[in-house]
């Protein structure tokens, strides 16, 4: 197999295997729908430029995510130039805070609870954001400290106030948030 | 039910969306890499056509209309500065973004700030150095020509106060501004990565 065909093929792989996910970590970035097609499209892009010089040094996976993650990130700080009022990037608390109101049900309102989910996710740093996203796709910390570029000890860290922001927000049917 | 066990619930109520996945062939996305690189050559022509549109400009004002010494100085300086925009505009084309294959998510974060950033500061220079060329030009243009029109020298003085507005104080003070907004991140984030190493 030629370069191009191996390029073709590492795509067709990655798009099977992790599109779901790509397409959720769009709408971590991206609340707007055409803007997130855009993203979604500029994400599938990069990976495929990407694969012309994929060398195995790490595994497809913190490849895909790492690739996905910086295109979406570029994309963020486009935005947040071009929009007169963008959101200044929060941290976790401080997102939290913003977004108040009392603690969601997930299983009574499916839609509210991810609706919320999404709304304090997009309010926050991109590094923060990367964390909870990957957190979310059940990435372990390792993984996530690999692709991140942080240490294990500060992913850790970040996925515990992480933890911790989602108890708060969110509770299960017949008990209040802590 | 205990609460450490929630973040799962949200998790599986976060995999419930997503299901659409967007397909794009290879070669779509082949053509749509051209369209992108055919899109910056574009814009890049646009913004150096139009510098080379003000540098032919004040070149054949300098050697075909009567000229004083304000407008000669004018002119000289305005061809040096859109000169220099120009090449600018050009060699953009050659510097290299970061590439999101080949550094981390941090460090790719930090550089696409410092180059947000750097945007800004070019820009705050850009434009304060265009208004000077431009105003001595209006002035010594305004002096040669008071007699022939009444219009001319209010028109000139009020161009002096429009290019002095734009150029010189609101365009550099809302780019430094958005310089600031850039460093101050840039600077959160190194003492956030500080404070975790220590």
């Amino acid at each position: 197999m030629d370069r191009t065909e191996t390029q073709d093929e590492f795509y067709r792989k990655v798009a099977e295997e992790y599109g779901a996910a790509l397409d959720r970590m769009a709408y971590g970035y991206e609340a707007e729908p055409d803007l997130r097609r855009d993203l979604s499209q500029e994400i599938h892009l990069a990976l495929w430029r990407s694969f012309g010089k994929f060398n195995g040094r790490c595994s497809l996976r913190t490849w895909v995510y790492r690739v996905a993650h910086n295109v979406a990130t570029s994309h963020v700080i486009r935005q947040a130039k071009s929009k007169r009022n963008a959101p200044v990037f929060q941290s976790l608390e401080e997102a939290e805070a913003q977004a108040g109101g009392e603690s969601v049900e997930i299983s009574a309102d499916r839609t509210q609870a991810l609706a919320r989910l999404f709304a304090l996710i997009q309010l926050l740093d991109p590094l923060d954001r990367q964390v909870i996203l990957a957190y979310l796709e059940d990435l372990d910390a390792e993984s996530i400290a690999e692709i991140t570029g942080l240490s294990a000890a500060n992913v850790w860290s970040k996925i515990h106030r992480i933890k911790s922001v989602l108890v708060r927000r969110f509770h299960r049917g017949g008990r209040d948030g802590l | 039910m205990g609460c450490d066990e929630l973040p799962d619930d949200l998790k599986i109520l976060w995999k419930e969306t997503g299901r659409d996945r967007p397909v794009f062939s290879p070669d779509q996305l082949r053509q749509q890499t051209e369209q992108m690189r055919a899109k910056r050559r574009k814009s890049d022509m646009i913004g150096a056509a139009v510098m080379v549109i003000f540098v032919a400009s004040y070149t054949i004002i300098f050697f075909f209309t009567p000229n004083n010494a304000l407008t000669m100085a004018g002119s000289i300086l305005s061809v040096l500065v859109c000169s220099a925009w120009l090449i600018d505009i050009l060699a953009k084309r050659r510097r290299v973004a970061p590439d999101p294959a080949e550094i981390d998510s941090a460090r790719f974060y930090r550089a696409e700030l410092e180059r947000a950033r750097d945007n800004h500061r070019t820009l705050v220079w850009r434009l304060a150095l265009l208004a000077p060329p431009f105003i001595l030009w209006d002035i010594g243009f305004a002096r040669i020509f008071a007699k022939a029109a009444w219009f001319i020298e209010p028109l000139m003085w009020f161009d002096c106060v429009f290019l002095l507005a734009v150029f010189a104080v609101f365009g550099p003070l809302k780019h430094l501004k958005s310089m600031r907004k850039y460093q101050d991140r840039i600077a959160a984030l190194d003492s956030a990565s500080r404070s975790n190493v220590q």
